[in-house]
């Protein structure tokens, strides 16, 4: 029981980084992406609506995490203070900029690169905390300014692959001259095993087996989240085939 | 643990877990309703003005669910930032109900959102109308799981204690079935729904009462109705679960009710009584907010039931409902009231059960993180101003939007929409 918890938590973790990453790497590069009012439109266009079906991988994360291994997510998370406060606020301005996006164009737009960044640039952080040897500490500021730099161009590199993949146009065109020939593909591929491998890499140092919950509450939790699993990954595809495709315009507005 | 400390994790929890409240209970509400008028213009296929309606009520409530969404982020980070003295000692038991929420209820809504905001022109209108509805229910079932963490902490059963002192799960289904819990799921729900209802009737009183614009075909009038006929039931349901409760608190809370009740004599009684079971200690929640709370939440019932019941013999006469413009002002008024009453009653209940955390087995103030106050102090000052601000925006957004009326859909430009299917003629 502990290990399939252990293996749920890791593969939302890894399924976060690389769907939540793809959007977040976007994100940041939107300035560059597009530089005129319909580039910028289009490029935002390239986030809606799969953000939300991406961050729901951490949401569930974090889920897993209290439900299976309490002790530990009150002890990591209280320890990371001073790199949640920023990543969850990184997250939330985000988030709000692309939903007013729709009502105020050029607010949401720099709310949305910038809560891009910030949020990336706390994973960095976040993931040298995790990679050292008291994880519940935050790593110190040499180590972690230049882990988040280097996660933050792997964010990067990731969003432009998924630009390439995404958009079309004139934001298409310079995300393929960045990211490579075969319109994107290649480079996608190799930026998402490198984005699966690394949170499964910062996470495998964590006490799990030691500070698992107990078999009662794991029996409860374990098995009903194997027997969602497949109807949460039929919404996936069901979501990426109908709204996946190449954004040529703006985000279709509901509202 | 410093006081400063623990006074902010608590001012952190509260502002934040009330800010996040305001918007579920707007959201919870609408929900609802809009899932059947969904399915009535499905049904109806033949009028536009139900599917017009579905459109201007659903971005009503988008433009909400969105940002509650964005404030719901924090609160599942904020047990283990704030508040991991929790954890350690109870999170083995509230922790599974937490963890299903997020993968069983959000992962789906946030999903199926996504798809009904944007599949309007994507997808066969039942199965577009069946996404409605998962939408719908799993909110529900979301709200049911939060209540179950909450019910645990209020009224702790299904646990028992490790050869260490902590908790651990013991029996699921009693847990699962915690009356505390169930009865403040039938409360909250139909006070979701007064919510929704009310701000339907509200927004569409105030254009009746401009009269600016042309309702000929009975936009705003059908959904004054609709608002007032579903208010009405969903004040009783509240009232009911609200007084089912009470049996409950006086058995697990005693001392909750007394003090609401202002009784000083059974107050020293149970002060002396948990001082003998647990110890020295002030087992007294703060009397003035806990009294006031509930006092102000029986307060805005009543002056919701009487305006209300009047409306409901009003809402039959087409005349009054086009016409009666003082009528149309007091439903505009009665607005804002649930989310009062909503949040007096969650005071009440969270305030009215100090100093406990998990009532009887976990003090407030054991409870909370090891984190300096600084760090506490950084956290605050992030996020209270981001939810003020979320709110305020949310807020101004959403008067804006129901001020403007109904507003043919912005459609995509013509070359990215789906290509139609080609039609074999012959």
């Amino acid at each position: 029981m502990e290990l399939i918890a252990a293996l749920l938590l890791g593969f939302f973790f890894a399924g976060y980084f690389v769907l939540g990453g793809a959007d977040i790497g976007l994100g940041m590069l939107l300035p560059y992406l597009g530089r005129e009012e319909s580039e910028r439109q289009l490029a935002v266009a390239g986030v809606w609506p799969v953000f939300l079906a991406n961050e729901v991988w951490l949401v569930a994360t974090a889920g897993v995490f209290i439900g299976c291994f309490p002790a530990l997510e009150g002890e990591l998370f209280s320890g990371l203070v001073l790199v949640l406060v920023p990543l969850l606020a990184g997250w939330m301005i985000r988030d709000a900029g692309l939903w007013w996006g729709r009502q105020a164009p050029r607010a949401g737009f720099w709310l949305t690169v910038v809560g891009s960044w910030t949020l990336a640039l706390s994973w960095g952080w976040l993931i040298a905390s995790l990679l050292t040897d008291t994880p519940t500490e935050p790593a110190p500021p040499a180590l972690g300014a230049v882990t988040s730099l280097a996660i933050a161009l792997l964010f990067l590199a990731h969003g432009m692959g998924f630009a390439a993949l995404r958009l079309s146009g004139v934001p298409f065109e310079r995300a393929r001259q960045v990211a490579g020939r075969g319109a994107g593909g290649n480079s996608f591929a190799l930026t998402s095993a490198v984005m699966f491998v690394l949170p499964l890499l910062a996470g495998a140092r964590l006490p799990l087996s030691d500070s698992a919950a107990s078999d009662t509450a794991l029996r409860l939790v374990v098995p009903a989240l194997l027997v969602i699993l497949p109807l949460l990954l039929a919404g996936q595809v069901w979501l990426w085939r109908t709204f996946g495709r190449r954004v040529e315009g703006p985000a279709p507005a509901y509202f | 643990m410093d006081a400063e400390t623990l006074d902010l994790a608590r001012w952190q929890f509260a502002l934040t877990a009330g800010g996040h409240f305001l918007f579920v209970s707007l959201t919870l509400g609408l929900a609802t309703i809009l899932a059947v008028l969904q399915t009535r213009a499905t049904l109806r296929g033949g009028q536009p003005v139900h599917t017009r309606m579905v459109r201007f009520w659903g971005q009503l409530y988008v433009i909400n669910y969105a940002i509650g969404i964005v404030t719901g982020l924090v609160m599942e980070f904020q047990f283990g930032l704030a508040w991991a003295g929790l954890g350690h000692y109870a999170g083995d038991v509230f922790g599974a109900s937490l963890a299903l929420e997020t993968v069983l209820a959000f992962f789906v809504e946030s999903t199926f959102l996504a798809l009904w905001m944007l599949g309007w022109d994507r997808f066969n209108k039942w199965v577009h109308l069946a996404v409605l509805w998962v939408v719908t229910l799993t909110a529900y079932l979301s709200a049911y799981w939060i209540l179950v963490t909450n019910g645990f902490l209020n009224q702790p059963e299904g646990h028992r204690v490790t050869e260490d002192g902590t908790l651990e799960l013991g029996d699921t289904g009693a847990m699962l079935t915690n009356s505390s819990a169930l009865l403040a799921f039938g409360h909250i729900a139909a006070a979701a729904l007064l919510t929704g209802a009310l701000f339907m009737a509200g927004v569409s009183a105030y254009h009746l009462f401009r009269r600016r614009t042309d309702d000929s075909d009975g936009f705003y009038r059908r959904s004054l109705r609709i608002g007032v006929y579903a208010a009405l039931p969903a004040l009783f349901v509240t009232v009911t679960f609200g007084g089912m409760q009470e049996e409950n608190i006086g058995e697990w809370q005693p001392m909750k009710l007394a003090v609401f009740e202002d009784n000083s004599e059974e107050i020293a009684r149970l002060q002396a009584e948990m001082t003998e079971r647990f110890g020295p200690g002030d087992y007294v929640p703060p009397e003035a907010l806990t009294q006031g709370a509930g006092m102000l939440m029986m307060a805005v019932f009543g002056l919701i039931t009487i305006p209300l019941l009047i409306s409901a013999v009003l809402a039959a006469f087409r005349r009054a409902v086009s016409r009666f413009r003082v009528w149309h002002v007091v439903l505009m008024a009665l607005v804002p009231l649930p989310y009062v009453a909503m949040i007096a009653g969650w005071v009440f209940r969270e305030a009215g059960r100090q100093p406990w955390v998990v009532y009887g087995l976990l003090r407030t103030e054991d409870a909370v993180s090891e984190v300096s106050t600084t760090q506490m102090w950084v956290s605050v000052g992030v996020f209270v101003p981001l939810f003020a601000l979320l709110i305020v925006v949310n807020w101004w957004l959403l008067l804006r939007w129901a001020r403007r009326g109904y507003t043919e859909p912005r459609r995509p430009p013509e070359d990215s929409r789906p290509e139609p299917v080609a039609v074999a003629t012959y």
